[in-house]
This record gives structure tokens, sequence and C-alpha cells, in this order.
């Protein structure tokens, strides 16, 4: 696994920040985050309902509520922002279609997130597919991220882009999911299709692959000194 | 709660909230851990640039064109859904007494065929359920041998993967075996159970077609 042009220096960008948010980036369920309690919402049933009744509305609210975050978890799976917008489309059509066999076994939320994240991978297979069928070169099949509105700090952010199109497609769907989406390991597996304790140990494998790659080198680090 | 640094690994695993209190204790007074564990935490923080929830009210307008498209394609799905409905939102207490009617008149009428039809024992309707079942078990490792076959024409392609996409489907491949484990063993269990079965078909269907497009990507 390449590691060029990954680095960066956990003391000067990272960990000043770090130390001030705390429990967030614990692992642990109970003090993961705020983000993580909002995934089952109290309208969830309702909103189910409304979808199932076929009502427009329902969909919008759907839309509203999780669009954002769908845009943006399709995003980082496909690296494109135009492929990430037809995945979201596709993935309501998909949920359109499926309606009637939503028994409620999962939240709403978590079962269209599994759609989504289905059908991510279903176009970045077929995308793959026709590449290979055009004899691309192989670096062309690595998400590129699409340069995106000014953030907090844009070296953070592409460092870890490129550091996430490193991971293997498991390792990265369940970062993103935990880390970015705010999902708990038990809507993670439901989505995934695998145990919690596969979501917790992929989670685990992927951010020390990450920060294998994200930390400077040693040598780097000892010659600074 | 005392902590060690070899703890450390396992609560970045699996901590309960007082083992990782106990941790930040220990990294008080170990450089180690404190390195380890604010480097740790420092890929959530870095995580969070990664959201980017602006809205976009252009997006929703092209799924709902597509939504109400599919709609008028597709109007009897809606009218199932309604009838669904209807049902769903019936009282409970209605729900109950309909079921109940319902089972009632399967059940006389269910006796009345049994009585008019000249049948040897009541043991022949149990034998053939078993039977059905025993067809079921037959065909399902028929299915399985032959998805067997497909799997080890594929493997040389999977256990060295040439490009990023046979990757991809040895991960899947591997995702679905671990379902098709999960699930059988629920089967295993409760043999019975058609559901279980219906999702262990689209399991299976699922890791066929998925041999078979390595397959013809090795073509």
């Amino acid at each position: 696994m390449g590691t060029v042009g990954l680095t960066l220096q956990w003391e000067h960008r990272i960990s000043s920040v770090a130390g001030e948010r705390g429990p967030r980036v614990q692992p642990s369920e109970i003090a993961a985050g705020q983000n993580r309690e909002n995934t089952a919402l109290p309208d969830d049933a309702a909103l189910a309902a409304g979808c199932q009744a076929g009502d427009l509305r329902a969909y919008e609210r759907l839309y509203q509520l999780q669009g954002a975050r769908m845009r943006n978890l399709a995003r980082h799976l496909l690296g494109s922002q135009t492929d990430a917008e037809d995945a979201v489309q596709d993935s309501f059509l998909k949920i359109q279609r499926g309606i009637g066999s939503f028994r409620g076994q999962s939240t709403f939320v978590t079962w269209a997130f599994r759609i989504l994240v289905n059908t991510c991978h279903d176009l970045r297979r077929s995308r793959l597919r026709r590449k290979e069928h055009r004899q691309d070169d192989s670096n062309e099949t690595l998400p590129r991220m699409e340069p995106r509105a000014p953030g907090a700090h844009p070296s953070l952010r592409m460092a870890l882009e490129r550091a996430l199109a490193e991971l293997t497609h498991h390792q990265r769907d369940v970062f993103l999911l935990y880390e970015v989406e705010g999902f708990r390991h038990a809507e993670i597996a439901t989505m995934l299709a695998i145990s919690e304790t596969a979501s917790k140990n992929t989670l685990f494998q992927a951010k020390r692959n990450l920060r294998g790659m994200l930390e400077p080198p040693r040598s780097a680090e000892a010659g600074g000194r | 709660m005392n902590v060690s640094c070899n703890d450390r690994e396992r609560i970045f695993l699996d901590g309960s909230p007082e083992e990782w209190a106990a941790l930040e204790q220990h990294a008080a007074s170990c450089a180690a851990c404190a390195g380890e564990l604010r480097a740790w935490k420092s890929l959530s923080t870095a995580a969070e640039e990664l959201r980017d929830y602006r809205e976009d009210p252009q997006l929703w307008m092209r799924i709902e064109n597509s939504l109400r498209e599919n709609e008028q394609a597709h109007p009897l799905r809606r009218g199932l859904s309604e009838r669904l409905r209807i049902w769903r939102d019936m009282p409970l207490g209605w729900r109950t007494a309909l079921a109940g009617a319902l089972v009632l008149a399967l059940t006389i009428s269910g006796v009345y065929v049994v009585r008019h039809q000249n049948t040897p024992d009541t043991g022949q309707s149990r034998l053939l359920k078993n039977s059905v079942l025993a067809e079921v078990e037959r065909t399902e490792r028929d299915y399985m041998k032959a998805i067997d076959k497909l799997a080890a024409d594929a493997k040389p392609e999977l256990d060295s993967p040439a490009n990023p996409l046979l990757a991809s489907y040895k991960e899947k491949l591997i995702v679905l075996d671990g379902a098709i484990d999960e699930l059988r063993t629920e089967a295993e269990r409760n043999p019975s159970n058609a559901h279980l079965r219906y999702e262990l078909l689209a399991m299976y269907q699922e890791k066929q077609q998925t041999l078979q497009e390595v397959l013809e990507t090795k073509r």
C-alpha cells in the first residue's frame, strides 16, 4: 500500500484540535458522538408508512432529512459528484420500487442507506467494467475526489481522501459510515450484511491502515529533530 | 479500573466507556499511550472534515420527476401498497377479529375437504411436508455443488486479483460467503422457515452472478 504524498504532521495538523473534541472519537457506541443518535429518527415509521402509501411528500421529507448525507456518502464511495447524484437518484427509485418489501426489520433510514451503498457498489463495478473494456490505465480506477467548496482544512481533507482511496472497499465503507456519517455498528452491520463484530474489526483495521498512511515517516521525523 | 499499555489495542477495537476513561487516565502518565491515543482520536476528528452537507434542491427536482414517472409507469404497485396500508391502519382488534375469522373459515373448509376425500391416513400429509423439505435441501445441495464448481473455475483470478475490479469481486464474495454461513446456521436451526430459505437462495443467486461476472472478466 503506497504512502507517497499522504503524510500529515499529526502534531501540527490534527492533534491540537483532537484534544478538545474528546468523546466523539471513541469507538464505543455510547460515547461515539452526537450525530450517531440521529439515525433512528422519531418519525422513521411515519416516513416509511408515507413512502409505502406512495406519498411523494414522504420521499421529499426523506430527502430533506437524509439527502445531503446520502449525497456525501455516495460522493466518497464513488469519487465524483455527478456519479453521487446519479446514485442517490437511483436509490430513491429503488426505494420506491422496493418499498413493499420493507417490513421494519431495521429502521427505514438504515434500509434506505443499505440500498444506497449497494447502488454505489453496482455503479462502481459497472464503471470499472467499462474502463476495463476500454483498457484504461489502472490508476484511473481509484476514486478521485472532485473539487469541493473550501472546507475548514483542505490539506487535511485531501490527505484523508487520498488515504481512504488506498483502503479496501470494505474498510472504506465502514470508516465512512461510522466516522463520517455517524452510523452505529449495528446499523452498519445491517447495511453491509455483516456482523457487528465484523464492523468493529473492519473499522479498527481501517483506522490502523489510515494511521500508517498518514503519520510522518519515522526517518523524516527523526531527521527533523 | 486499571489498564496497561497491553490493553490499548483491545480498547481501541471495542472498549467500553469505562475502559476508555481508564486508558485516558493511564495515558496521562505514559507518553507512548498518550501519543497513540492522540493519533487514534485525530482520525475521527479528521473524518469530520469529510462532511459536506450542503443543500441541493436541484437534485430533489430530478428525483421527484423520476419518482413521478416511475409511479405512472407502475400504477398497480401503488394500488397494492394502499390496500396493505388499509390493513395496517386498521385497529388491532379488528385485524385480530378478521384474522380469526379467516382462520376459522380455512379450518372449516379444511375439515370439509378432509372428510369428503378418501385419504388413507393423516400421517401422509406430515410425510409430504418432510419430503418437500428433503427435496428443498437436496436441490440446495446440488445448487451449492454447482456454485462450488463455478468458484473453483474463478479461484485463480480471485486468489491473486490482477486489477481493482477483481479485487472488488473478491471482497464481495467474502461478504456473501459470510452472510451465507450465517443464514445456513439459522436455517439449520429452523429448517422449515421458508423466509430463511428464500433469503439463502437470493444470496446463492448473488454469489452465482458475481462468479459469472468474474469469469466473464477473465474471458
